[in-house]
């Protein structure tokens, strides 16, 4: 799915639900808003792909991490769907974080020895 | 997940998405962009929203079901199209499996549901073996005498108890009703751990003489006759003409199999179900008996964790105790026999229903079979469309699963289609149930049922789909592709298999074949047997005298020659008869007979079976005499005897018995003078002569039950009601409840037999039709797909004789094989059916080759029709259709 003739990257495996939870820390926001976020956070290096992200949402609902409402948007008269954070979603993200940075870490460690010796 | 929720749950998602697209597209024509452009740009930035709408679906765990529900739907689509194949294959399976789910409930019914009793596991009925007997009764019911000692002395039972079954008057004047009566020891309620529902239970004191006029009421009679009247304990009954009060109501759900002692053993007629308990009170007499009263049956519950081989063991020592105390005159060697409760009511009727299972599974298997020839033929179709898909990159597992869709499919229908038909049948095979075994209520299709015609479609999915998943599986599709679509013909291996397969169904269908025509012609020769006595214009009828009234012989004696007296004279009766054992219905009582000068012991002596009959049996029976005479009126008091030809011989052999003098075990009775000699007979069973029989005159016994045979002169059936009338002038507390014609006792004695023949007529018939079919299929198939051949074969100068020759060479010649296999079948199971067989060789030469005629015939058929066709291809448009 990736163009590798493009200068951008699918979003890796394991690290959308991360960052859904991430952007949601906002505040509740729809489906677009979170894809367009975090495009737009990455200068557009990250692709989001709406097949990807809508099934996404829908996990996380699922699996109780945030929960969803038709809502009016503020600035324009028509319903959008929000997702909205829950308790569990904050807890999860924690863990997600923290494995994340393990993770980036023990990568880290191996690509670059002499920069973890200084 | 419901599917009402699916469907919001995706009216929410297209509403989700409708949104965001049209946020994007605002987004893009704020950016400047056309109207236009601005649309498909947001599209394209969502890409593909079928994609999105499935991979959501996997996230909501749907995805299986989905691809499911596609597969029924292209499959339902795809025999949409051809629906005269879809209902074939759908009634065949539907037949198969319901005939097979039927006969499987009647067979788990009796076989293997467990008895409705608590922990019916440890519930044995004990019988009895003494050495000295066991040629003629392997096995004898239980005496009173020993059943006391055993229950006094036994380590292994929790409780047992001995029973009788019987049917008394119930009611007083004039609405006299016979009903089944269980007579036995308290201790049934222990044995079978019931109790009654409204009342009590005997207790031991009510099992003793004197004390014994007490009942406790089944369920279904105390509804049907008292009204369900929940105050009835302490009522007062008549019951064989005595009251009795009642003390108890069974609960609903308590249902006592019939049981059988030597007095009921042949009898295949259905007993009167059992509709009161009375205790089985012993006399002093009867307990006093060492070696006589054999006559209970023997029920009993193992203690927790004793075996049955343990319990014999015990028991076993206890018989050995009491023949070692037996009088000289009375030596006997006894031991015992434990039964697990549900296998001696099998009994015998085991092999029966495992043959019907069998013949009816064969019968599904031909149905299969046949399926998956249309199903082959049909993939063999399809192969263009198939070597697309596979061309097209589809994997292996969508390959199969695209092949075995269909089959599923039809199967799924059929097996519904076959539950239906199956629970319409059931219901009626209640009357087919062993007498023995019909006692748990209506029989009704149940979960075991259904559980087994979901397990047999399933199991005709994988049976019919595989050979054709198969093909399809081996694909190739660049081959196929290739070759051109008109000229390619069956492939040779799916050819192979076809012929096989049509082997397979035939060799079934003569298997079965040959055993529908052993049963038939055995239930011919049982039906034809020279029985000794003839059925024409005969009626009969069943007597129970109440003992109130008729508490001895005389009184009896007297109530029946005032009956007899008063039936000679009704117009249109040429003889009436009375007897102690209707023809066919049983054997009452045995007995041992002292010729002068044998001094052997009792039990060393010869065993008989005893009759008590007037004057008139022989003639009315037509019962032929051999030497001597009958007795007659005249005789009356005297003690005569008649005896049976094999008794003649056995008791005297080498001299004429006429004159002759023997006893019965008592000394102190007058001898027996024998009058005259009758022709052996089939009067217990049809199926083998009688043993020795002696017959004594009413006048000597005379007991409360008998049986009234009247001859007329015309039609017996306008009779019933002047016979009934006729009894009822005499006394009108004596019951009558079954007037039947003796040709019908006769026919109902067979009435298993015929079962199991109507049903493998059935099964057989349904086999052959659908053998016929197979072979029409597939010979049908092959001549369209050799036309262009045949028509090569014509222009070259074939003779249309010599086209039919080669079709039925073709088509013939798996039917010869199979045919041939069904045989080598039929003989290798021969030893299991040779015991249901009567006078009737199972490797009957002549049957065997009308087996493999009658198919031979239906392949012959089968293959005249396509044969027809491929004679009038004609050679210039079978040539020119390229």
């Amino acid at each position: 799915m990736t163009k590798e003739t493009q200068q951008r990257m699918a979003v890796l495996q394991g690290t959308l639900d991360m960052l859904i939870l991430r952007t949601l820390l906002y505040g509740p926001a729809h489906g677009h808003h979170v894809g367009k976020h975090i495009q737009r956070t990455t200068n557009e290096f990250l692709q989001m792909q709406h097949g990807s992200l809508y099934p996404a949402l829908h996990r996380l609902e699922k699996r109780g991490w945030v929960v969803s409402k038709w809502e009016t948007a503020p600035d324009r008269n028509r319903e959008f769907k929000y997702y909205r954070l829950t308790e569990k979603g904050r807890k999860q993200l924690v863990v997600e974080e923290s494995q994340w940075k393990q993770m980036a870490e023990a990568v880290a460690r191996v690509m670059w020895p002499a920069a973890e010796e200084s | 997940m419901k599917w009402w929720q699916i469907k919001k749950r995706n009216a929410d998602l297209e509403r989700e998405l409708q949104s965001d697209l049209e946020l994007e597209e605002e987004e893009q024509r704020d950016l400047g962009m056309p109207n236009e452009q601005a649309r498909s740009a947001a599209r394209r930035a969502f890409g593909n929203t079928t994609l999105i709408r499935e991979q959501a679906h996997e996230a909501w765990g749907l995805a299986l079901l989905e691809r499911l529900g596609q597969d029924i739907r292209y499959a339902t689509r795809q025999l949409w199209r051809s629906p005269g194949f879809s209902v074939v294959v759908v009634l065949m399976l539907a037949l198969g499996i319901g005939a097979t789910t039927a006969i499987f409930t009647l067979v788990y019914d009796v076989m293997l549901r467990p008895l409705p009793f608590a922990q019916a596991d440890r519930l044995v009925t004990v019988e009895e073996i003494a050495a000295e007997w066991s040629n003629i009764y392997p096995t004898l019911p239980v005496s009173a005498n020993h059943f006391t000692f055993w229950q006094q002395h036994n380590r292994s039972f929790d409780a047992m108890a001995v029973m009788r079954q019987g049917s008394l008057p119930l009611g007083a004047e004039g609405r006299p009703l016979q009903v089944g009566v269980l007579s036995t020891t308290p201790g049934i309620f222990s044995v079978l751990q019931v109790q009654p529902s409204l009342g009590r239970a005997f207790n031991v004191s009510e099992a003793q003489p004197g004390n014994d006029h007490v009942a406790i009421l089944m369920y279904d009679l105390w509804r049907e006759q008292f009204g369900s009247d929940p105050a009835i304990a302490g009522k007062t009954i008549r019951l064989n003409g005595f009251p009795y009060t009642v003390v108890g109501v069974m609960p609903r759900s308590f249902r006592m199999p019939a049981v059988q002692t030597l007095a009921t053993i042949g009898d295949t007629n259905r007993p009167l179900p059992i509709g009161i308990l009375e205790p089985l009170a012993f006399s002093k007499d009867d307990l006093a008996e060492e070696m006589g009263d054999l006559n209970y049956f023997g029920l009993a519950r193992l203690k927790a964790g004793v075996s049955v081989a343990a319990a014999t063991a015990d028991l076993d020592a206890l018989q050995h105790t009491i023949s070692v105390n037996l009088p000289a005159d009375e030596k006997a060697t006894l031991s015992i026999a434990l039964t697990p409760f549900q296998q001696q009511l099998v009994g015998n009727n085991r092999k029966p229903l495992l043959i019907l299972l069998a013949a009816v599974a064969g019968l599904l298997l031909v149905g299969c079979v046949n399926v998956t020839n249309l199903l082959l033929a049909r993939a063999v179709g399809q192969k263009q469309q198939i070597a697309v898909a596979a061309a097209l990159g589809a994997r292996g597992a969508e390959m199969l699963r695209m092949a075995l869709r269909e089959t599923a499919v039809l199967a799924v229908v059929g097996g519904g289609l076959g539950i239906l038909l199956a629970a319409a049948i059931v219901p009626a095979m209640q009357r087919y149930l062993p007498p023995a075994l019909d006692f748990r209520g209506p029989l009704h299709l149940d979960w075991a049922g259904a559980g087994c015609a979901l397990f047999l479609a399933l199991l005709a999915t994988l049976l019919a789909g595989a050979a054709p998943a198969w093909m399809v599986s081996r694909t190739a599709p660049l081959e196929v592709l290739h070759s051109e679509a008109r000229l390619a013909s069956e492939p040779r291996a799916s050819r192979r298999i076809r012929r096989i397969l049509v082997g397979i169904e035939v060799a079934v269908s003569v298997t079965l074949v040959l055993m529908t025509g052993l049963l038939t012609a055995s239930v011919v020769k049982l039906m034809s047997v020279d029985r000794g006595f003839t059925t024409e214009r005969t009626i009969t009828a069943t007597i129970d005298l109440p003992m109130q009234s008729y508490p001895d012989k005389q009184h009896r004696v007297a109530f029946y020659r005032e009956v007899l007296g008063r039936m000679d004279r009704l117009p249109g009766v040429e003889s009436a008869a009375i007897t102690s054992v209707l023809p066919l219905t049983g054997d009452s009582w045995g007995d041992m007979a002292r010729v002068d000068g044998d001094t052997r012991p009792v039990t060393q002596l010869p065993l008989e079976s005893f009759r008590w009959v007037s004057p008139d049996y022989f003639s009315t029976i037509h019962q032929q005499l051999i030497a001597g005479q009958f007795f007659t009126s005249s005789d009356w008091g005297k003690s005569l005897a008649l005896v049976s030809q094999k008794t003649a011989k056995t008791l005297w052999p080498g001299r004429s018995p006429i004159g002759q003098h023997f006893s019965r075990g008592d000394p102190g009775e007058k001898p027996f003078t024998v009058v005259g000699v009758v022709a052996d007979a089939h009067t217990i069973s049809l199926s083998k002569p009688d043993p020795m029989l002696i017959y004594v005159p009413y006048w000597y016994r005379c007991e409360p039950g008998a049986g009234l045979i009247v001859r007329t002169r015309q039609d017996p059936a306008e009779m019933a009601d002047a016979i009934r009338k006729t009894i009822w002038s005499v006394d009108r507390s004596v019951p009558v409840p079954a007037v039947r014609a003796l040709g019908g006792v006769v026919a109902d004695s067979v009435a298993n037999q015929r079962f199991e023949m109507d049903l493998l007529l059935l099964f057989a018939s349904s086999a052959l039709f659908l053998a016929g079919l197979g072979v029409y299929g597939v010979v049908t198939y092959s001549v369209v797909q050799r036309s262009r051949e045949i028509g090569l074969r014509i222009a070259l100068g074939a003779q249309r004789a010599s086209i039919y020759r080669l079709v039925l060479r073709d088509g013939l010649l798996p039917v010869a094989l199979g045919a041939i296999a069904g045989i080598a079948l039929a003989f290798g199971s021969a030893r299991l059916v040779s015991s249901l067989l009567f006078q009737v060789n199972p490797y009957d030469p002549a049957l065997a080759f009308a087996a493999v005629c009658i198919l031979i015939l239906v392949g012959t058929t089968a293959c005249l029709l396509p044969a027809r066709r491929a004679a009038a291809v004609e050679p210039m448009q079978a040539l020119r259709t390229e």
